[in-house]
């Protein structure tokens, strides 16, 4: 091998090329070298791959996480964006009636049909007694039947053994507002004779019985029942406020004479 | 330890009535939790502690809701003690016969308490009572019954073939 070395380095010291021999020997090799380098580029493209993909992998399980938190936090913003407008709202009624008032929290519901309440975090030694009227932004609740030390139950306007005075705003045609099983309301006891009241008329509370104040939005006209030569007919309403949705509440600790209905929402 | 526990998940079942499940109505309707555990513990551990669970979740709901304190403690109570004397009668083992005996008895709960009711002059009509309360939340408390029992059945199947 070393003569043979020392051959072809002479040949191309003199002058003479490597010839047909050099060609051959480059036709044989330059395949293996393509092979050689191509498998090289694939072995470093897939190491490299394969770091990427750890790095991806990592970077994903992160950015997952990461996500996670955003949305929860988005959720919690959602939610106490919700309720700074609740309470806003309750906020400015509260500034705005002439009338002593007790903010309260709900933290128990009575939904079954038989009974229902609501239950809030404000009781006897926040000044809250029996029969306090319960109010939100959108009108009247109910009114305390329970009270305990540090809760008080309401009985919602729904409730069937709840009855209301109340008037219809348009007309000033009396009756009283009852509960009823099936979660709405019902006007009775209105007189036939020139009751005309309608579909969409808002009822409000007629403070006679000096418990609830006057003018608070109980419920909107649905329709009317009419019971042919009946001396009454009764109007179906549906409730002013959402029971369903209401989390605070004002409860009403001082009396007034004054109407109050400027105050609330007229227009549904 | 035993009957603390059943206490436990008794009151828990009231607290859960109270908040979670009374803002997860269908409309108006919603299911009688205490009630439904009543029934599945009674049915479990006998007619006393049927009565005993009826008795504690009732009276947990005659307080918080509202109404006249003793008439669901004595309505579910008597429920659960009935439902624990049929146990062993009646094919009551049999899943298929549980779900339609928790909706009979729900009806039978509710016409018991609109019964006992009536002594205090509740002022709501029966036959809106029937179709607005009764009977659909009947209706639902079978249904969540049959999840209970379907949900027994599967852990009951995981605890077997983890076993094995």
């Amino acid at each position: 091998m070393v003569l043979v070395s020392l051959v072809l380095l002479t040949v191309q010291t003199r002058g003479g090329g490597t010839g047909r021999a050099g060609e051959l020997v480059a036709i044989a090799v330059t395949p293996v070298q393509s092979l050689l380098v191509r498998i090289n580029r694939g072995a470093v493209g897939f190491w490299a791959n394969y770091l990427d993909w750890k790095s991806v992998r990592r970077e994903n399980t992160v950015l997952h996480g990461e996500n996670e938190r955003l949305r929860v936090q988005a959720m919690q913003v959602g939610e106490t964006h919700e309720e700074n407008a609740r309470l806003r709202r309750l906020l400015t009624l509260r500034d705005r009636l002439p009338l002593a008032t007790v903010a309260g929290e709900v933290i128990g519901r009575e939904a079954g049909g038989w009974v229902r309440s609501l239950t809030v975090n404000r009781g006897r030694g926040d000044g809250i007694g029996q029969q306090t009227p319960v109010i939100v932004p959108d009108g009247l609740v109910g009114r305390v039947v329970q009270v305990h030390r540090g809760a008080a139950v309401i009985q919602l306007l729904n409730d069937p053994a709840s009855t209301v005075g109340a008037v219809a705003q348009r007309t000033r045609t009396a009756g009283l507002v009852e509960g009823d099983a099936g979660g709405t309301l019902r006007f009775k006891f209105m007189a036939r004779d020139g009751a005309s009241v309608a579909p969409g008329d808002l009822v409000v509370t007629s403070g006679l019985g000096t418990l609830f104040p006057k003018g608070l939005p109980v419920g909107r006209v649905l329709r009317i029942e009419d019971k042919g030569s009946a001396l009454f007919h009764f109007a179906v309403l549906t409730p002013a406020v959402d029971f369903s949705r209401v989390e605070e509440v004002l409860l009403v600790t001082g009396q007034t004479t004054q109407d109050v209905a400027g105050l609330f929402p007229t227009d549904g | 330890m035993w009957r603390l526990l059943l206490l436990l998940v008794t009151v828990g079942g009231g607290v859960l009535q109270s908040t979670v499940v009374a803002v997860a109505g269908v409309g108006v309707v919603t299911p009688d939790v205490p009630l439904i555990l009543t029934v599945l513990i009674a049915l479990r551990h006998g007619p006393e502690s049927g009565c005993l669970a009826g008795f504690v979740a009732g009276l947990l709901q005659d307080v918080t809701g509202g109404g006249l304190v003793g008439v669901q403690a004595l309505t579910k109570g008597l429920a659960g003690f009935a439902m624990g004397l049929s146990v062993g009668r009646f094919w009551v083992g049999n899943p298929l016969v549980q779900v339609p005996g928790l909706v009979l008895l729900s009806v039978a709960e509710g016409l018991g308490r609109f019964l006992l009711l009536q002594l205090f002059h509740y002022p709501a009509a029966f036959g809106d009572l029937m179709l607005h309360v009764i009977l659909p939340q009947a209706l639902y408390n079978g249904l969540i019954g049959t999840l209970c029992i379907l949900a027994e059945a599967g852990f009951e199947l995981m605890r077997r073939r983890t076993w094995i």
